[in-house]
């Protein structure tokens, strides 16, 4: 590194003029104390309450400075972001990603995705795996994914010990024990963000009240999944405390009740759980997400608290396709850019009570997300494999992960070939 | 009025015999020599006419797609996919391997061919764990090395490279998959690939060299005059890693002319993009001097998706804005290497031929593409999959041109 910038010097010098030499001089007196300057972009930090234009410099992995005018000598790199959102790195709170091998499985098998190869195309820096791993195999999906990620990977513990394992296991109600569940979720407090509750088809709330208690214990939120067609919608609602995470918010199937009813109207339970501090998630998943739902709740008062994408094998290329596509599909539903990217960040951050992320306070992990807005004629595909229309789109430009730049779709950081 | 009525009712009574019409487009479709607008009607999973102006009154489902670029399935004839769970393995049923159907549909991906990642010992495995379980067609190159790409340390035992086990896996159990034989990532002499030759010739089958960790370099002159067949493939064509590997581009940007000689003489020369093998240095010169790649691949494996390689549209479209053109983009991608696999039955739209189809956007705008040095070549177009079809369904559809309006779906109800 040292050897490259003295050449530099050593090429102006000898190249052609004084200019030259006092133009660069600076650089090598100063030192660069940072490692990567985004410069001029629009950063929207919703913690931080920023919506403008501002440089953003990270250096050994970190947010050091945001200011309005960062000088680009002391940046060993400088990227240039006019025209693009700069904004934390996104967080997608429910996705399934304990991927092996095993066939038709969602916990150690193939309907689960390994999460780096969809997160960072779409600006996505931390994962939070819903429940896919309970108390008893949650080390081998440690062992497995989260260590080999370079993707932050989180997770809802799975009330049941051996998660999504599947018809009979995520059945057995002896395999759910808020104890044990409890015990896994505080050794790996750093990893573990609640517990989740799902596909349990008996009418028995005792799985319910064993996720419950396993989240009061821990002071963390549960994450209350579908498939659980016995129970009422109203029930879980009311069972459920502020802060639990309701999660395929806007689905329209068989198994459970939709938030809008036949007449177009939210039903008035939903909006009062929403009032009480139940927080909505998208979940989109394969069939978790409804225009005929989500665009009259939107209307009346129900949006997404956060952009769950529900990412797995099923998801990934019908209408979900990433989180950057939920996050347009709100923006063609008429939400804006900035609440969008709210919800997306800070919103979701604390809904994990993890308030170090999503943000781009000094001092927070270098996670960021660089974000062009498409314009055009686009189409988006919900569940049911209808159309709702829009004309802007995100895509993501850049994907910086602790400080290190993990995708770059056109090469904002690459010089050109010929230099 | 009359003809109206007429064509009306002939559709109905036709009994709509096309289950998807695609409307409109512009067919690439080069085994036929198909460069121009056309319609492309799909029934049973297979291509059932293509023609100017079919009637959508005879299709089930119409899908407009004026404006976009109708191809074959691509076909990606270089990746790792033998995905699994051996934390310490490198390729064979490790991490470095990836599930190959996230990354293909969206990028116009039918077919991909595993380059290599299982030998005769894991073939298997890999059968069972993905590519019976992949909706992305999944073909594959047998690894000369009977335990495939476990590591590099196995990957350099002479003893486990058998040509005749090797040959008996692919013409006595799987023919229908296994297409070719790949020798790589080898230290020695020419002992990987001549072993890899015997089986070639063996089973009738190509073999595909991957020749660069060789210190110092072996010959590539000797590999293409005296150890390859022509029909055998080279591939990371455009690497630039000169302590350990020949390049095709010489010190003073010259294609040094054995390469174009080779080619002559019916090497192929693969892209192989990777996550170390595609260096503007080399592909620019070579481009502009004629010389260009058989067949354009990615290299698709962990280390590779998300750095300048990203997937097949992306390294297509590297290939557009060095100035090929877009009809031998795709055939560069598609009949070529079906060709070369000696799998005709794809990369093509001929009548009666399975369905697999790319829909595909020319994107204007201002576009940068970089290599695995990460520099970067600005380029003004990007290929962008909008709708791919595997054996006659929509596996992908970017912008819904196939979906109806959500709400005149509600008011249907």
């Amino acid at each position: 590194m040292l050897s490259r910038k003295l050449s530099i010097v050593v090429g102006a010098m000898a190249g052609r003029s004084l200019v030259g030499l006092l133009f660069f001089l600076p650089v090598v007196l100063q030192g660069q104390q940072y490692d990567l300057l985004i410069k001029n972009g629009h950063v929207i930090d919703p913690k931080n309450n920023i919506d403008t234009i501002k440089d953003v410099a990270v250096a050994s992995g970190k947010i050091l400075k945001m200011d309005n005018d960062i000088s680009p000598t002391q940046s060993r790199k400088t990227i240039d972001a006019t025209g693009l959102y700069v904004v934390p790195g996104l967080i997608d709170i429910h996705t399934h990603v304990f991927v092996g091998s095993k066939a038709d499985k969602f916990a150690d098998g193939i309907y689960s995705v390994s999460p780096d190869d969809f997160s960072f195309k779409s600006g996505v820096t931390t994962v939070v795996d819903a429940g896919t791993s309970g108390w008893r195999n949650f080390a081998l999906f440690k062992e497995q994914v989260i260590d080999k990620s370079q993707t932050r990977v989180l997770a809802f513990l799975n009330i049941v010990g051996s998660g999504m394992s599947g018809k009979p296991m995520q059945e057995d109600v002896s395999d759910m024990n808020a104890d044990s569940a409890a015990f896994v979720a505080e050794k790996y407090k750093e990893i573990i963000v609640g517990i989740k509750i799902g596909h349990y088809e008996g009418s028995d709330w005792a799985p319910f009240n064993k996720a419950l208690d396993a989240g009061k214990k821990l002071n963390k939120p549960v994450f209350v999944e579908c498939h659980l067609p016995q129970y009422s919608l109203e029930n879980q609602l009311q069972m459920m405390r502020p802060g639990d995470i309701i999660t395929h918010s806007y689905e329209q199937v068989s198994e459970r009740m939709p938030v809008v009813d036949e007449h177009g109207k939210v039903r008035p339970f939903v909006l009062m759980a929403q009032k009480k501090g139940v927080l909505f998630d998208v979940g989109h998943g394969g069939a978790g997400f409804w225009f005929s739902q989500a665009v009259p709740a939107f209307q009346q008062g129900l949006a997404p608290n956060s952009f769950g994408s529900d990412l797995h094998r099923f998801s990934m290329n019908a209408g979900m396709k990433s989180m950057l596509n939920i996050m347009s599909k709100y923006m063609a539903i008429g939400m804006s850019i900035e609440d969008v990217v709210t919800r997306a960040t800070w919103n979701s951050a604390r809904s994990i009570k993890r308030e170090d992320l999503g943000n781009l306070s000094e001092g927070a992990v270098a996670d960021i997300a660089v974000l062009s807005v498409q314009k055009g004629k686009f189409g988006f595909i919900d569940a049911g494999g209808n159309k709702l229309e829009g004309n802007r789109k995100l895509e993501a430009e850049l994907t910086i992960r602790a400080g290190k730049i993990v995708w770059d779709l056109n090469g904002l950081a690459g010089q050109l070939w010929k230099q | 009025m009359l003809m109206v009525f007429y064509l009306f009712v002939s559709g109905v009574l036709g009994a709509q015999q096309i289950d998807i019409l695609l409307k409109g487009g512009h067919v690439i479709d080069p085994k036929n020599k198909i460069d121009e607008q056309m319609d492309v009607a799909i029934t049973n999973g297979k291509i059932f006419q293509v023609a100017k102006n079919i009637s959508p009154h005879q299709a089930k489902k119409s899908i407009d797609v004026t404006g976009l670029y109708v191809t074959p399935g691509i076909i990606d004839m270089h990746v790792h996919a033998f995905n699994g769970t051996d934390v310490d393995a490198y390729i064979a049923n490790g991490l470095t391997s990836l599930p190959p159907d996230g990354f293909t549909f969206r990028a116009g991906v039918t077919t991909v061919v595993d380059a290599g990642s299982s030998g005769w010992r894991n073939f298997r495995l890999f059968k069972k764990q993905t590519i019976d379980r992949s909706q992305t067609r999944v073909l594959a190159l047998l690894n000369i090395v009977g335990n495939g790409m476990v590591g590099r340390y196995e990957e350099q035992d002479t003893t486990d490279m058998n040509p005749q086990q090797t040959a008996y896996m692919i013409k006595k159990l799987f023919p229908e998959i296994i297409v070719g034989i790949k020798a790589a990532h080898y230290w020695g002499d020419f002992t990987q690939v001549d072993r890899a030759v015997t089986a070639g010739n063996l089973a009738n089958v190509p073999v595909m060299v991957d020749f660069g960790e060789h210190q110092p370099p072996n010959s590539i002159e000797a590999l293409f005059m005296q150890h390859l067949r022509p029909g055998d493939i080279f591939t990371h064509t455009f690497s630039y890693g000169p302590t350990v590997r020949e390049t095709v581009v010489d010190d003073s940007g010259k294609v040094k002319p054995f390469v174009l000689q080779a080619q002559k003489r019916g090497i192929i020369f693969d892209v192989g993009h990777g996550g170390g093998a595609f260096s503007w240095r080399q592909a620019v010169p070579a481009m502009q001097q004629g010389f260009q790649p058989n067949v354009i691949s990615t290299d698709l494996h962990a280390e590779s998706m998300n750095s300048g390689m990203k997937d097949m549209s992306n390294v297509m479209s590297k290939f557009l804005n060095m100035g090929m053109s877009l009809q031998d983009v795709i055939l560069r991608s598609t009949w070529n290497p079906a060709n070369v696999i000696k799998r005709t039955d794809l990369g093509n739209l001929s009548v009666g031929s399975e369905a697999d189809i790319a829909v595909f956007s020319l994107r204007k705008g201002d576009f940068g593409f970089l290599d695995v040095r990460k520099t970067k070549l600005k380029g003004t177009q990007k290929l962008e999959a909008e709708l791919t079809l595997r054996a006659g369904k929509i596996v992908w559809d970017l912008n819904g041109i196939s979906a109806p309006s959500w709400e005149e779906e509600l008011q249907k109800k």
